[in-house]
């Protein structure tokens, strides 16, 4: 059913072999620049079954942002097709549920406002929806917080209201664009722990863009290794870690494997992204 | 507890009543009242450019108690009527005549301009082609349009109240239009992400994310739209407190001239905070 293109590792383990909900099928999407062209995404293709939480790594610069944002139905203009649940997307799908890498929370709502929003776009009765709210308010734990203004908050708490504003809209796949970025890396790993609790309790699908190996490796089923410009599938890793997981799981044997074993692909990548940068600047110097 | 007690306690004891900085500012005041007064009693200047401070005393308790001017009340309930002459200061009158004038300016202009500003805000193109011209006209001293606004409205408020309203346009236009350009993306974006219609874009992100740089340019523009308004009684009119200081003016009343200056002053800051704290709120 899902088109697999000829590229992609088959690594599908045996308790996986069900229907994907979420099917990538060779994404192509080229930007138009001065000089030509950019070709961000190349002929990308992936699935996500229901439950699996699939990361999407790569270098600055590999499109995994543009991926994103294609997933999410906000940019157009691409080729290939992003199918939920067998229907194609076109624009933002009730399904998919985004949260964002930059600071997103409404400054003029309280944190159980900003929560309800997504339902009070849906029509849902004042009463119910914050009862709602304050469900999923509780479930990124900032309870006593209801009634407080993101300006209040530190910033690993307004990531973790627009975390519960996201699952507020209960999407059948969370879809995050590197959500822990703007964050300092202990907030980021016992975030990361409240996602995996989150995510195990929910079942929740989840695809994950991100840069950074290390929360990967802790929160993922499989990880997506995308090359440098022009992005495209490098491998695709399963992670055999046993479930559930903390992130004291960072600290063991297994865990090291999984990340010597990826930064020796993403290094190759990485390091022609950090190449280009260079050759770009010289010419820049030398004109 | 009695620990933190002692801690909030000891900088309130260790704090002197009366700060440095109000201290300075009596000093400030009082020199400058000692020095008017020193200038008014030398008789170095022409008699009354400076007059002393108990001359516009008297005359501001005047400009606000004497009764000069016959206010005609008529009220009629059923069979019932009521009809008299009612003495009042009539600088009361004219402080009304300029509130109402400044009032109309700042809602005509500012609806003008907050409309016109979204519009330029929302639509790139739009904004291409005429900002420019707000940018340009901004800035102008909006008085040479007087002699064409009393010749379409007359001497009266109505003159007045368009260029108040002129005056107010402009910084309410700007700033929404940038103000409108100036809100995150990634809110427009989780927006569109949960299907926001474009009634629900404008009406629960777009106007709230909006309503500082709105209330900024309202500020803004009634602070202008207070000049637009004054200068404009100034110039030609028979009416408003800028008829009355011009007025005392032309008939060499100098300290009731400086009283009226006074009085206007204090009505101004009130006005401005008034709107400073509703802005807040």
């Amino acid at each position: 059913m899902a088109a697999i293109s000829a590229t992609r590792p088959v690594t599908v383990p045996v308790e996986k072999a069900m229907e994907p909900i979420l099917v990538v099928d060779d994404i192509f999407k080229r930007f138009d620049t001065q000089d030509g062209g950019l070709v961000a995404v190349d002929h990308v293709s992936f699935d996500v079954v229901p439950g699996e939480f699939l990361s999407v790594i790569g270098p600055s610069g590999c499109g995994k942002s543009t991926l994103f944002n294609i997933i999410g139905g906000l940019l157009g203009g691409y080729e290939g097709r992003v199918s939920v649940a067998g229907e194609t997307i076109k624009g933002p799908h009730p399904s998919i549920g985004m949260i964002f890498q930059e600071e997103s929370t409404f400054p003029w709502r309280t944190v159980i406002d900003n929560v309800a929003f997504p339902l009070e776009i849906a029509g849902m009765a004042k009463s119910e929806r914050l009862e709602k709210a304050r469900h999923f308010v509780h479930l990124v734990g900032l309870d006593g917080f209801e009634r407080s203004y993101p300006s209040e908050l530190s910033g690993g708490m307004r990531q973790r209201v627009s975390m519960a504003r996201t699952l507020a809209s209960e999407p059948k796949i969370l879809l995050m664009d590197e959500p822990f970025a703007a964050l300092d890396e202990q907030t980021r790993l016992l975030l990361g722990d409240k996602v995996l609790q989150i995510q195990q309790e929910l079942k929740q699908t989840t695809l994950l863009i991100t840069h950074n190996l290390t929360e990967a490796v802790q929160l993922s089923d499989r990880i997506l290794v995308m090359t440098y410009r022009p992005g495209k599938t490098k491998r695709i890793v399963d992670i055999k870690l046993p479930r559930p997981r903390t992130s004291e799981i960072v600290g063991s044997d297994d865990f090291g494997h999984y990340v010597a074993q990826i930064w020796n692909d993403l290094r190759e990548e990485a390091s022609k992204g950090l190449k280009d940068d260079e050759s770009r600047r010289g010419g820049a110097k030398r004109k | 507890m009695a620990t933190t007690g002692n801690l909030t306690a000891a900088p309130l004891a260790a704090r002197p009543i009366v700060s440095p900085v109000t201290w300075l500012r009596i000093a400030i005041i009082a020199a400058i009242v000692v020095i008017w007064e020193i200038v008014a009693a030398s008789g170095w200047l022409f008699r009354d450019v400076v007059p002393s401070l108990t001359k516009i005393g008297r005359q501001l308790f005047l400009i606000l108690t004497h009764p000069d001017f016959a206010l005609q009340v008529d009220v009629g309930l059923g069979n019932f009527r009521l009809a008299f002459d009612l003495m009042i200061p009539e600088f009361y009158r004219h402080l009304w005549v300029t509130m109402a004038e400044v009032a109309t300016a700042t809602a005509v202009g500012g609806l003008a301009g907050l409309v016109i500003g979204l519009v330029l805000g929302a639509n790139p193109f739009l904004s291409r082609a005429f900002e420019r011209f707000l940018y340009y006209l901004g800035p102008t001293p909006k008085i040479i349009f007087f002699p064409i606004m009393i010749m379409w409205f007359g001497v009266g408020p109505g003159s007045k109240v368009a260029m108040g309203t002129i005056s107010c346009f402009f910084p309410v236009a700007l700033t929404a239009a940038a103000g409108m350009r100036q809100i995150e993306d990634v809110l427009i974006r989780v927006g569109r992400s949960f299907r926001a219609s474009t009634w629900q874009m404008v009406t629960k992100i777009y106007l709230p994310a909006m309503r500082q740089p709105i209330v900024n340019g309202v500020r803004l523009g009634m602070g202008v739209a207070v000049i637009g308004t004054l200068l404009a009684e100034t110039k030609l009119s028979n009416r408003g407190v800028g008829f009355l200081i011009i007025n005392a003016y032309s008939t060499f009343d100098m300290p009731r001239m400086y009283a009226l200056l006074i009085l206007l002053f204090v009505v101004a800051i009130g006005a401005n905070a008034l709107v400073a704290r509703a802005s807040r709120g």
